[in-house]
C-alpha cells in the first residue's frame, strides 16, 4: 500500500494559550523570571559588601526604592506559587514508603509547608530582633 | 427527541488537499455518547466519514479524538456534557490520514523501543513454573499497567507536539511499569532509552497527560519517577567507571 511521508503537524507558537491548564503551566515556569531579578539583587549586595560601607549604603538605598521592592514582592509571590505547585507534584515523583505502607500524599504536602513555616519562623527569630 | 449540532473536521485527500469543517445535526438523549453520534453520521447522514472504534467501553483505546481541543475517547464522552458547540477533530500531534483517522506509527515505534514486556534473560525458573508476586509487589506498578494505548496522552503533550522523537508519556510509563515489576530483569536494557534526551528528560511535567488519561494511569508521575531512576542509574554508572 502507498504510504504518504510522515508529516507531523507543527505546533503553533500560541499552543499554551489554548487551555487554562497550559496557561497555569507557563505561569509556573515563568516564576523563574522575577526570581532571576532577586538573585541579581542578592549578588549585587554581596559585591557591595566586599567593596565597602559606601557601596553597601547605596545598595541598601537601591533595595528600598519602590520599583525594586515591588519586583522583589513579585519574586516572593512567584516563589510561593512555584512552591505550591512543586509541593503538589512532589508526592507523585517521589512516593515515599514507611515500611510496607505508602505515605499519604496529603501528609507529604503538609510536611513541606511545615518546613516552609519552620524556615520562616527561624528568619523572624534571627532578623526580627534587630 | 432533541438534536444537537456537532462539527467534524473532515479530510478527504483524494477530494481536497485541505481539511474542512462539516456540521451534522444528530439526535441526542442522556445516554448518547460521541461515538453513538459518529455512528449516526456514518449510518444516516454521510457514509464517507472515517473514524476508528471497536469496543464501546473504554477498553480498546481506538476511538480517541479531540473534542473542543481536548483529547477524549469517543465512547466515554457524552453529548449531555456539552451545551454549546461540539467540535470534533482527529487526535492532535499525529499526521492525519483521513477524517478522524491518524497515523499512530511513531507511537507504536516508541512503545516497542522501551521493550514493554517481562525480560528474564537469566531464566531463573523453568518456563512451566508460575511467577510468584505478593500484593505489595503488585501494588508498586499496578496503576501504571492500566494503560490501553489510546494515545490521548500524546495529543495532550506539548513536548511530543514539538518533538515527535520524544518517547512520550505512554511509552515511558510502560517502561517504568516493567522496571517496577518484581518478575522483570530488563531494567538495564531499558535505561539507555530512558536516559536519552528524547527519553524522560524531554518531559517538563506539564502534567496534562495525566488529566486526559481515561484510565487514571497518571503517566506524568511515571515519567518523572523515571527521571529519578535515570539520575540514579547515571550516578551509579559514573562511580562504577
Amino acid at each position: 500500500m502507498h504510504k504518504p511521508p510522515r508529516a507531523h503537524p507543527p505546533l503553533p507558537r500560541n499552543w499554551w494559550l489554548k487551555h487554562r491548564f497550559f496557561i497555569a503551566y507557563m505561569a509556573r515556569e515563568a516564576t523563574v523570571l522575577p526570581l532571576v531579578f532577586f538573585i541579581a539583587c542578592l549578588l549585587a549586595g554581596t559585591v557591595a559588601l566586599l567593596r565597602g560601607p559606601d557601596a553597601w549604603q547605596s545598595w541598601l538605598g537601591f533595595m528600598r526604592s519602590p520599583p525594586v521592592v515591588a519586583l522583589n514582592a513579585l519574586a516572593l509571590a512567584a516563589s510561593l506559587y512555584h512552591a505550591w505547585t512543586f509541593f503538589q507534584l512532589f508526592p507523585r515523583v517521589m512516593p515515599l514508603r514507611l515500611g510496607k505502607r505508602a505515605v499519604p500524599a496529603s501528609l507529604m504536602v503538609a510536611g513541606q509547608w511545615a518546613g516552609v513555616l519552620a524556615v520562616l519562623l527561624l528568619f523572624v527569630w534571627l532578623f526580627g530582633r534587630a | 427527541m432533541t438534536t444537537k449540532q456537532i462539527s467534524i473536521r473532515r479530510y478527504l485527500p483524494e477530494r481536497d488537499d485541505a481539511p474542512f469543517w462539516q456540521p451534522f445535526e444528530v439526535p441526542v438523549d442522556d445516554s448518547t455518547s460521541l461515538l453513538d453520534a459518529l455512528h449516526h453520521v456514518k449510518e444516516s447522514l454521510d457514509s464517507s466519514l472515517s473514524y476508528r472504534w471497536s469496543c464501546r467501553m473504554a477498553i480498546c483505546g481506538s476511538c480517541g479524538v479531540m473534542v473542543n481541543g481536548i483529547p477524549k475517547l469517543g465512547c466515554n464522552t457524552f453529548l449531555r456534557e456539552y451545551d454549546a458547540e461540539i467540535r470534533i477533530e482527529p487526535l492532535a500531534h499525529f499526521p492525519v490520514r483521513r477524517d478522524l483517522v491518524v497515523d499512530m506509527e511513531i507511537f507504536l515505534e516508541h512503545l516497542a523501543a522501551v521493550k514493554p514486556y517481562l525480560i528474564d534473560d537469566a531464566q531463573q525458573q523453568e518456563a512451566t513454573e508460575t511467577y510468584r508476586q505478593t500484593p505489595q509487589q503488585l501494588a508498586r506498578y499496578r496503576q501504571f499497567s492500566n494503560c490501553i494505548n489510546c494515545g490521548l496522552c500524546y495529543s495532550a503533550c506539548p513536548q511530543f507536539g514539538l518533538n515527535p522523537e520524544f518517547l512520550g508519556p505512554a511509552a515511558l510509563t510502560l517502561a517504568h511499569r516493567y522496571n517496577l515489576d518484581s518478575r522483570d530483569r530488563g531494567k538495564a536494557q531499558r535505561m539507555p532509552e530512558l536516559n536519552r534526551h528524547d527519553g524522560v528528560w524531554s518531559c517538563t511535567f506539564v502534567g496534562f497527560c495525566s488529566q486526559v488519561c481515561p484510565k487514571h494511569v497518571d503517566p506524568a508521575a511515571a515519567v518523572n519517577q523515571g527521571k529519578v531512576e535515570s539520575a540514579k542509574h547515571t550516578l551509579i554508572a559514573l562511580f562504577k567507571g
